[in-house]
């Protein structure tokens, strides 16, 4: 399998070579990897790739801390528009 | 258009839904009331649902239980939506999500 096009996160496009990239370049946690390569920060917030890329860097690297604080699941956990909100129709 | 007329487990399935029509990119399309978006495009024969924000790669429906995002297309009068929860209505105006500019990388639209 060609790993350069391999895909971990849809939404903005992270492939598994830039992974290896920024761990390489020294991020060594998930939240780390986040920061660097903006996987789990598109529109699905980490729905599709949070457990590919906690369990990539866990077999990266098995001292790498399991907080699931690391790359946590914030409010709103479904996607509301402004006037759902304002009619209280969530 | 293509649809399950007979399933395999479920046996054959019954089309009680009525037709309505709506517009995707500007084409008419036909499709059942009530049906996610998706899967009246999907009968349709239409795959690509939207293309990347950032690089115009194109996007499909992909979890289809409202979980990825990737299937959301412009509903007018909604907003963003996403195609595989959203019912199908009568009159409905679709269009696919398109490549933005950006001018941090200064990337143009043609």
């Amino acid at each position: 399998m060609n790993c350069s096009s391999m895909i971990i996160c849809r939404c903005e496009e992270v492939t598994l070579v830039q992974l290896e990239a920024a761990y390489e370049a020294g991020c060594r946690t998930s939240r780390q990897l986040k920061m660097k390569t903006r996987a789990a920060m598109g529109a699905c917030q980490g729905r599709v790739c949070k457990q590919l890329l906690e369990t990539w860097i866990i077999a990266k690297n098995p001292a790498s801390p399991r907080d699931p604080e690391l790359l946590p699941y914030r409010p709103p956990v479904r996607p509301v528009t402004f006037g759902q909100l304002a009619k209280g129709d969530v | 258009m293509e649809r399950i007329t007979f399933h395999p487990i479920l046996g054959p399935q019954r089309i009680e839904r009525e037709p309505v029509s709506f517009t995707f990119n500007g084409r008419k399309l036909t499709g059942l009331q009530g049906e996610p978006i998706a899967a009246a495009l999907l009968a349709s024969g239409i795959r690509t649902l939207r293309r990347h924000e950032e690089s115009g790669t194109a996007r499909a429906l992909y979890c289809a239980i409202g979980h990825c995002m990737e299937c959301r297309l412009n509903v007018e009068g909604r907003g963003k939506v996403r195609s595989c929860l959203t019912p199908l209505e009568e009159g409905m105006r679709i269009t696919e999500g398109q490549q933005l500019p950006n001018e941090i990388t200064g990337r143009k639209l043609q």
